[in-house]
């Protein structure tokens, strides 16, 4: 399985801090616990702005929780790596290669790739719209989207250890 | 709440869509093996200790548990040392050849429950 793996990938893996993080007793589990009560904030946040893009019409607190809630989602989100690329660290040559493990990746990417969107072409506008207004339609689009894709992340990191 | 009732099941049928295929775990329950011989190389990590047995002409890889459950159970890096000689009851994996799962081991005559 180890050849498998590109040669950046099996340094990680054999690198002093990986090797740190194996032999320890502590770190592999507390970045394991980390990385879920992390991912509870960050599921939480994502839930509160992403309800608020698929309500039907604009309310008076949308725009202030919107951005109180992003702060957590960025906080978590940090979180969530450092506590993730300690996890994939210590089993970099597998993980690097698991099916699974590669289209958490590419949901991630395509998950932050909306968010980015929504904040660069979208996010002031809707904050303008008057009280009431109804929400425009690709704007909840942009809301199911992200919090399916966000929901497919988490279904496939709770996999990765059965492929 | 329609579109979140939406966002539930776009997931499911992905997340379905993928595992159908593969099904659910890669060590075959059906098929128990004992795996039994000196230990040749032995990593005592998380997140599951491993060591490999020369049986025959095979080369079995061992997944064991976690070093905080081996410890508890007292299956310490000590008894699964290099050299020691093993016999370890479990499951072959469905994907790499020549591993297995331990259900439980025996070492110096006293068992150990790995789960």
């Amino acid at each position: 399985m180890v050849d498998a793996a590109p040669a950046i990938f099996v340094a990680l893996e054999q690198s002093g801090f990986s090797a740190a993080v194996r032999q320890s007793a502590w770190i592999y589990p507390a970045a394991n616990i980390g990385h879920i009560l992390a991912l509870a904030v960050f599921a939480g946040a994502v839930a509160i702005m992403d309800m608020g893009l698929m309500a039907d019409a604009r309310t008076s607190d949308f725009a202030a929780r919107f951005v109180r809630a992003r702060a957590f989602a960025i906080a978590a989100f940090l979180a969530l790596i450092i506590t993730g690329f300690m996890l994939f660290a210590a089993e970099a040559s597998h993980l690097a290669i698991n099916p699974v493990f590669q289209v958490k990746l590419l949901l991630i990417a395509a998950a932050l790739a909306n968010a980015v969107l929504y904040e660069v072409f979208a996010r002031r506008t809707v904050a303008k719209l008057p009280l009431g207004a109804a929400v425009p339609v690709r704007v909840k689009i942009a809301g199911v989207l992200s919090l399916s894709i966000w929901i497919c992340v988490a279904a496939c990191g709770r996999s990765i250890a059965y492929f | 709440m329609n579109k979140t009732a939406a966002a539930f099941a776009v997931c499911t049928f992905l997340t379905g869509a993928a595992m159908a295929h593969h099904g659910w775990g890669s060590y075959d329950a059906a098929n128990p093996v004992t795996v039994a011989g000196a230990i040749v190389t032995s990593k005592f990590e998380n997140p599951h200790a491993t060591v490999t047995v020369q049986q025959a002409d095979k080369t079995w890889t061992i997944i064991l548990a976690p070093t905080s459950r081996m410890n508890s159970r007292g299956a310490s890096a000590k008894v699964v040392a290099i050299g020691n000689n093993i016999s370890a009851y479990g499951y072959p994996s469905t994907v790499v050849k020549e591993e297995m799962r331990a259900e439980r081991i025996t070492v110096d005559g006293k068992i150990y429950e790995m789960r």
